[in-house]
């Protein structure tokens, strides 16, 4: 293209300012910021979020694990999952039509054809996503924009259900399972829901992963902590953090990350991604005030906690999620408040349930993913505005979301239906994905031995987060031997 | 009056502290330290960079008491912090001339 002709497409005020007519600079720019924001959230948000959460003895481990974690799912991520989750449906013919039974149409529907993105075309071809494309307008981005989108929320999945399994899960189990995990339950998650698979085309919706995200991580964590088996007893009595401030890094890091997180889900730079924005900032203002109010005039001791607060910003962040974009102002509020009420509930009372003491969920994931996630989802299906727009023209009318206060309440009953089979598929899966690493690992555990957990650190990786230099020194050939000292002595 | 002094290792500290008060120990003073004995360190690696640590964590318990306390107070140490592995600690007793109690200026064995 020439010069005169890229500067006519600029001043003609067309989409672009770009040297590929499909591609909107602004769209493009905000969309792989948000993505770095949310890669953030994980490392190093996650990272000294939990490694502040933890015992001294174990944020080596943790920090490892969490990074590792994100490294091993890029690379599933571009040779086959993304296409698994946004890809074309892998049973689709040509002349695919749905059926009237619905579990065939469930299952013709529930994951893509897997591929890799690593091709030319693959990184700087127009996006697309075949089975959303219909209902939202064409992309401006290229493909790269929204693998790498998409790969960060891929990521952060199951770095937030390790806060589950921490403390004992072998680093060797951890980094088999995360990439099969993205693999097996990751990918169908994203079909059903945002790659148009089953429950997208059922009218289901998930701005930006209450259930694809938080619940599949609140579910999966219990059911993993669950099958890896409890922390030794010592550290489950003593379950101490070892660092608040870290806690504050890390707690801020997220918080400020989900205005990517939400804010980038409409793939626009446009009006409902600045709506999504404050409205997650809103909840998660009501949210944290609410849990520390709880705190304050509910709890045993009476006095908010800064832990409390933590807690009550995370439950806002997740609750607001799925609907951050298909909510007004005072709903994002409501949504906030309401949720943190919930889960305050549930993390004092539900939690001295026994089955609920039996299974260790370290940082209790099930309750700030997994039970925040479902009413956030449930929430969406009475909040939703229609006036709230998302994209202002998909086949000449705009799209929003109309929910039960608003005289739909249909979307309430598909909100938990979609629910109920993200819970029984990421349930079921994870349970025999270890189950198949167990009969597989030579030592038949998924944990570390006690004597190892009783170490922590220096017994996994050999390191420790805070060495001290007293009475250590180098041992490695051509350190640590004396000069010998030359026969006649020392002149 | 006598003043035991323990090095233990610090994953014993609750049953030891549960010993003491078995036995009627009703205070004790904590100090986290490093040491060696016939325990010797570990190896730790950063970058590729070998060290050997020669000191290890433990837990010193100084408890003071009457003097006719001493076997029960040694023998409820020794037994809570035993696991018979290397490293398990010492015990030692040293006679102790004086005692106050800071607030009310009391001595002797009721200051205790």
């Amino acid at each position: 293209m020439s010069l005169i002709a890229a500067a006519n497409i600029c001043t003609q005020g067309a989409v672009s300012c770009s040297d590929q007519a499909w591609l909107n600079t602004g769209d493009n720019a905000w969309q792989l910021t948000a993505a770095t924001f949310v890669a953030l959230m994980s490392v190093p948000g996650l990272a000294v979020l939990f490694g502040g959460l933890v015992q001294k003895k174990w944020v080596v481990n943790t920090m490892l694990m969490t990074f590792a974690g994100f490294a091993s799912v890029l690379i599933v991520w571009v040779l086959w999952a993304f296409k698994m989750g946004f890809g074309a449906p892998i049973l689709h013919g040509a002349n695919w039509k749905a059926s009237s039974d619905p579990i065939s149409n469930f299952f013709a529907n529930f994951v893509g054809h897997p591929g890799t993105t690593l091709s030319a075309a693959g990184l700087e071809n127009q996006a697309s996503i075949p089975l959303v494309d219909p209902g939202m307008p064409t992309f401006a981005l290229p493909s790269a924009s929204v693998v790498y989108f998409q790969f960060v929320f891929a990521a952060i999945t199951p770095l937030l259900f390790l806060g589950s399994v921490l403390g004992r899960i072998k680093f060797k189990v951890w980094i088999v399972f995360v990439p099969l995990w993205t693999s097996c339950v990751y990918a169908v998650n994203c079909m059903l829901l945002w790659g148009g698979g089953y429950w997208a085309q059922q009218g289901a919706a998930d701005f930006s992963g209450g259930y694809v995200i938080h619940l599949a991580a609140g579910v999966s964590g219990f059911v993993a902590a669950a099958v890896i088996g409890p922390r030794i007893r010592a550290d489950r009595e003593k379950a101490l953090p070892h660092s608040l401030p870290l806690v504050a890094i890390g707690g801020g890091i997220v918080w400020l990350g989900w205005n990517g997180f939400n804010g980038g889900d409409p793939y626009f730079a446009s009006a409902d991604a600045a709506a999504a924005v404050i409205n997650t900032n809103m909840a998660t203002a009501a949210a944290l005030l609410t849990w520390v109010l709880w705190d304050t005039y509910a709890s045993a001791a009476k006095k908010p906690t800064f832990l409390g607060a933590i807690n009550g910003m995370v439950v806002g962040l997740v609750a607001i999620t799925p609907s951050a974009g298909y909510v007004n102002g005072a709903g994002a509020l409501l949504i906030g408040a309401i949720d943190s009420t919930i889960v305050w509930f549930a993390w004092t009372y539900l939690s001295r349930a026994s089955f609920m003491k039996k299974v260790d969920d370290a940082m209790g994931i099930i309750y700030t993913h997994g039970i925040a996630g479902f009413c956030g989802g449930l929430l969406l299906g009475i909040f939703a505005d229609p006036n709230v727009v998302v994209y202002q023209s998909v086949g000449g009318a705009q799209s929003s979301l109309k929910g039960l206060i608003y005289g739909h309440p249909k979307l309430l009953l598909i909100q938990f239906l979609a629910a109920i089979t993200i819970i029984l598929w990421d349930g079921t899966v994870t349970f025999i994905i270890l189950k198949v690493i167990k009969a597989l690992m030579p030592s038949h555990s998924l944990k570390m031995s006690d004597a190892d957990c009783e170490i922590g650190d220096l017994a996994a990786h050999d390191e420790e987060g805070y060495p001290d230099p007293e009475g250590a020194h180098r041992v490695d050939p051509g350190y640590g031997e004396r000069d010998p000292v030359p026969a006649g002595g020392v002149s | 009056m006598i003043l035991v002094t323990a090095v233990i290792k610090p994953h014993a500290l609750d049953a030891v502290r549960e010993a003491l008060s078995f036995v009627g120990i009703a205070g004790m003073t904590i100090t986290e330290v490093k040491g060696f004995g016939r325990q010797r360190g570990h190896t730790e690696v950063y970058r590729g960079a070998e060290y050997k640590v020669e000191y290890v964590p433990k837990v010193k318990v100084e408890v003071i008491t009457a003097a006719e306390m001493a076997d029960d107070v040694v023998e409820a140490i020794s037994k809570a912090a035993r696991t018979g592995k290397i490293g398990d600690g010492k015990i030692w007793v040293t006679s102790v001339d004086s005692v106050t109690r800071i607030r009310t200026g009391e001595t002797g064995p009721g200051a205790i």
